[in-house]
């Protein structure tokens, strides 16, 4: 076991930051939301489209994602803002924040009486959590505590052959040597090596259920009646070579290493406290999939990228990190961690995991990623049906 | 002297990853497991695309990691370009579901 710097909830988890969110629970709050994180330092706007005239499925999963990013241990505190009346209830995702210890607050504009007091309210609450964040110091904490999500990011020929073993090292190493978790996702690119995939279940039934979710996704994208060629693999990874979704697939995999699975989780689920290795079903979709692995509470997020990618996340750092070395030369403000020697000069990968487990600890201690120094995020929940 | 920038990932595979740009005409040794084999490059072919290091027949299965990445729409033969243009999915092909009603979009 080794420590690192973080900041201790009172439900028990370890932020490796220590964010104030303003989470926004339908898109009439989104304005709101983001004139009242203009105006306070260090406050991070959550808005999105989602959270009305919803089927109760997409309700649940709207609710489950927004509670994940309200608690997850990188927030000290959250200000919910709701518009007026909504399914997805602001009073209630309030209070079930507050459950877990943190300061909560809930503004209603229609209850406010208008956008300007709205936004005054929103303002005064986030201001107040705010100030007290900044009175909490970084304390020893134990690695075991800590989550690491992965995700690919515009994927070509060099992921499967290159970064994705240095991903897989890292993770692998965080579960084996210290006792934390991991958590893949995007289940459409399983297709292909499903069944190797589903061979490291833990049991049966968690075997079954890859199996099943991998089938599920095949359905649904053929009954749309068309070839998903384009969407996956996307423009971009065919630029880079990659001709096939089981081609994209097969090298994806290679970034969860070869370890056993313990499960597979709905998208935005919490990850469970037991040591191992988790998969989230969500779509390939890398701002969806990203998103959906925030709410779990996954503390950082490497993102192993073959061409380069903006992709990232509000409350999750994002450590990218590509082994193409066009990539790393071309877009270098989205890479954290070049280990293209690795492929075309003589590293080992070995030398590229210990590369990024190095990012990774100066990271959870607190180093700003590639992406929080350029001020980007993104947030998008998966939708599974129809706006009604 | 096997190429280190043509790379094939299992010995059972058909393809190549080329790591570096390759030129029509240029002649290249690829390792495959422990042996190795020579073709004849008759296009440029970009970093990162893939090479036939055998020929392929239409219809057959294009193997990369040891598994199917698809298959072949033509014949390729050894050393071609392996890409979208020649090579098919056989998953995600609601194109090819029979019973699939393709919904009302323009396109």
């Amino acid at each position: 076991m080794s420590e690192f710097l973080g900041y201790e909830r009172e439900d028990g988890s370890i932020g490796i930051r220590n964010n104030v969110a303003i989470i926004s629970t339908a898109p009439y709050a989104n304005d709101t939301v983001k004139r009242a994180a203009d105006i306070i330092e260090n406050a991070v706007p959550i808005t999105h489209p989602l959270g009305r005239c919803q089927t109760k499925p997409d309700v649940f999963q709207t609710y489950r994602t927004l509670l994940g990013y309200g608690t997850h241990p990188n927030v000290y505190g959250t200000v919910v803002v709701a518009h007026a009346g909504e399914i997805v209830d602001g009073d209630e995702l309030a209070e079930d924040v507050a459950e877990t210890g943190r300061p909560s607050e809930s503004v209603n504009i229609h209850r406010q009486k208008g956008v300007m007091n709205g936004l005054k309210a929103t303002v005064n609450a986030a201001k107040d959590i705010v100030q007290d964040a900044s009175n909490q110091n970084r304390v020893s904490a134990d690695m075991s505590k800590l989550t690491f999500g992965i995700n690919c990011a515009t994927s070509d020929t060099t992921s499967g052959l290159c970064q994705h073993k240095a991903t897989a090292g890292a993770v692998w190493r965080l579960i084996d040597e210290h006792g934390g978790r991991g958590c893949f996702a995007e289940t459409p690119e399983f297709f292909g090596g499903e069944n190797e995939l589903a061979d490291r279940a833990i049991n049966d039934e968690v075997r079954q259920e890859i199996l099943d979710r991998v089938e599920n996704w095949n359905q649904r994208l053929q009954a749309t009646g068309y070839d998903v060629r384009g969407a996956q693999p996307t423009p971009d990874n065919m630029d880079g070579g990659l001709t096939t979704i089981e081609e994209k697939s097969l090298g994806a995999l290679v970034k969860s290493g070869d370890g056993p699975i313990q499960d597979i989780i709905d998208y935005g689920a919490k990850i469970p406290d037991a040591s191992g290795m988790y998969i989230m079903d969500t779509p390939g979709h890398g701002a969806e999939s990203v998103t959906g692995i925030g709410a779990s509470g996954a503390h950082f997020m490497v993102i192993s990228t073959g061409q380069g990618h903006t992709l990232s996340n509000a409350l999750m750092p994002t450590i990218k990190i590509t082994g193409n070395p066009h990539s790393a030369e071309r877009v270098p403000e989205q890479t954290d961690v070049d280990v293209s020697e690795a492929l075309v000069g003589d590293k080992t990968f070995d030398w590229a995991t210990d590369q990024l487990w190095d990012e990774i600890t100066d990271v959870i201690n607190g180093k700003l990623t590639m992406s929080e120094a350029m001020g980007e995020s993104q947030f998008a929940i998966h939708r599974i049906g129809p706006s009604t | 002297m096997p190429d280190r920038y043509v790379e094939v990932v299992e010995p059972e595979d058909n393809v190549a990853t080329a790591l570096r740009e390759l030129e029509s005409g240029e002649t290249i040794t690829v390792a495959v497991g422990d042996g190795e084999r020579t073709v004849e490059i008759p296009e440029d072919v970009q970093f990162g695309h893939k090479i036939a290091i055998e020929d392929i027949a239409a219809g057959e299965t294009i193997t990369k990691y040891g598994k199917s990445i698809g298959n072949a729409t033509e014949d390729i033969p050894a050393g071609t370009w392996v890409h979208i243009h020649n090579v098919e999915s056989n998953y995600g092909r609601g194109d090819l579901a029979g019973d699939t009603e393709t919904a009302a979009v323009s396109e």
